[in-house]
């Protein structure tokens, strides 16, 4: 199984159009990957999609780097009984 | 003898949604008031007492000075219990007589005349069990009045009751400021223009099929038509509008552009052009620059509208528009198709199509899908906002009682949300 950073540079890939091997993990979302305020709603959406969760969209929406959503989504999946790969 | 308005039939409230969402029924506006106003006029009570659903108690309390939800004002006095929703002109019965429960043919309370000294032997814990025992104790009587039965009957009907409410208020004349040139088509015992209006020069009333009734401190400004009937509330701004007949709008509304047959409440923007006729629109209401409905299908057909997402309703006209939920926003250039629900609390950004004939309350319609957007506490930002400026206030009632709302939309907006994703993952 993939890790949760592989899969959130994968879905952040998907909806910004980019390529995953260049995301990092300090990029922020808008200053460095692009990311418009219609982007970050789908980027959430598909991360609930892809994980399987329900993310609080204030805080999600709150998280500004890729780092910080892998952090973000993994502390949710924990609380929400999903098994990842950290 | 005490006026007891209730509500309290969910499947009753259901009919009147999303404009009911955040509002007692009797709330809900037509001709030039609302159906309470309407109903006080009619029975001349000695004193009111209203009864809402409990998540909404505490909101309601703060904007009336009369008791809510309380049981003990249903001791002390007789008591005239009405179903909002029944026509006032309608209501025929005396005021004065022995108790008797008013049934419609589906045995739903229509009124209840109840003495004093019965109404003490009626105690409850709530009114719907109140109206249970009264049901069951007093004699029932059948009763036909008629009642509106769904929003677009208040939006059809909406230009008759201007012109008798016009006729019942007895007022004409121009008490407020016309700067000249101001047109008046038709008799001028049919305009009436009351204290601290100002109309600006090269306005036009016409008065010819209908009276015209402008309320203190509005404001119209130049190149704005006004055909009656027509009542234009307190402190509203027609911004060299279009205004057709048969449109109540107020109070502190701006409307611009073209609206015909439609009912505004409070507080709702429709600041430039763009078209919206058969429409009901709620309060802190924006509908963006160009946003546009249509009210009659191509085919002259009956329009259907749904008010839960699933089932369409046929309206048994062919002229109906929108009904448009509190504090919903519409971005620039938002089409709205013939018979289209909008949720309150709604954030609508145009596709540049006709959106969805239904969009639930709290979505956030972006990139032609629903989706959870920013969520509700932004959207409350946004309502708090609006209000501010408007010095009104957001309180946490407001809040608990939107939180309720959200809550009990849930079902359909997380449906839309599930089908918008699916296009996503596509």
């Amino acid at each position: 199984m993939a890790t949760v950073e592989e899969r959130v540079k994968a879905v952040t890939a998907n909806v910004l159009k980019l390529n995953a091997d260049e995301i990092k993990l300090e990029d922020s979302f808008t200053a460095d990957l692009g990311a418009e305020s219609v982007q970050s709603i789908e980027l959430v959406a598909m991360f609930e999609e892809e994980f399987s969760i329900e993310m609080d969209e204030d805080a999600a929406l709150s998280v500004q780097t890729v780092g910080e959503a892998v952090e973000f989504i993994t502390d949710v999946c924990k609380k929400q009984g999903v098994d990842v790969e950290e | 003898m005490r006026l007891v308005l209730f509500d309290c039939f969910p499947e009753l409230r259901s009919r009147f949604f999303p404009l009911s969402l955040g509002r007692p029924l009797w709330e809900l506006r037509i001709g030039m008031g609302s159906l309470a106003g309407k109903l006080v006029a009619k029975i001349h009570p000695d004193n009111i007492v209203y009864f809402v659903p409990d998540y909404m108690a505490d909101a309601y309390r703060a904007q009336v000075d009369k008791p809510v939800n309380d049981m003990s004002a249903l001791v002390g006095d007789d008591l005239m219990l009405v179903n909002p929703v029944v026509k006032a002109e309608s209501f025929k019965v005396p005021v004065q007589g022995t108790s008797e429960i008013g049934l419609d043919e589906h045995r739903t309370v229509v009124y209840a005349r109840i003495s004093k000294s019965d109404a003490k032997r009626l105690s409850s814990d709530d009114i719907e069990a109140f109206i249970d025992l009264a049901k069951a104790k007093l004699p029932n009587v059948t009763c036909k009045l008629p009642t509106w039965n769904y929003t677009w009957d208040l939006i059809l009907a909406n230009g008759e009751q201007i012109t008798a409410e016009f006729a019942d208020a007895g007022r004409n004349g121009f008490e407020g400021t016309l700067e000249e040139p101001v047109a008046v088509r038709g008799s001028r015992k049919d305009v009436y223009v009351a204290p601290g209006v100002k109309v600006h020069p090269m306005v036009t009333i016409d008065a010819e099929h209908g009276p015209v009734y402008i309320d203190e401190r509005a404001e119209i400004h130049p190149f704005s038509r006004i055909e009656g009937p027509c009542y234009i509330g307190t402190g509203s701004i027609l911004l060299g509008a279009k205004c057709r007949e048969g449109n109540s709008i107020g109070p502190y509304c701006r409307i611009g552009g073209e609206v015909e047959e439609s009912i505004i409440h409070g507080y709702s923007n429709k600041y430039h052009d763009g078209f919206l006729g058969h429409s009901y629109v709620g309060e802190w209401v924006n509908l963006g620059a160009l946003t546009t409905n249509s009210d009659l299908k191509n085919d002259y057909s009956n329009v259907s509208i749904m008010l839960d997402g699933q089932h369409a309703i046929d309206t048994g006209s062919a002229k109906v528009g929108s009904l448009i939920g509190d504090h919903t926003k519409t971005s620039i250039g938002t089409l709205l198709n013939t018979g289209s629900y909008l949720g309150a609390m709604a954030i609508i950004m145009a596709t540049g199509k006709p959106l969805p004939k239904y969009i639930p309350s709290f979505a956030w319609f972006i990139e032609g899908i629903v989706t959870k957007g920013f969520g509700k506490g932004r959207l409350y930002e946004t309502a708090k906002t609006a209000m501010d400026r408007r010095k009104c206030e957001w309180t946490p009632a407001m809040e608990a009682m939107w939180d309720a709302v959200f809550e009990m939309t849930a079902p359909e907006r997380n449906k839309a949300i599930k089908k918008g994703r699916m296009t996503l993952v596509k």
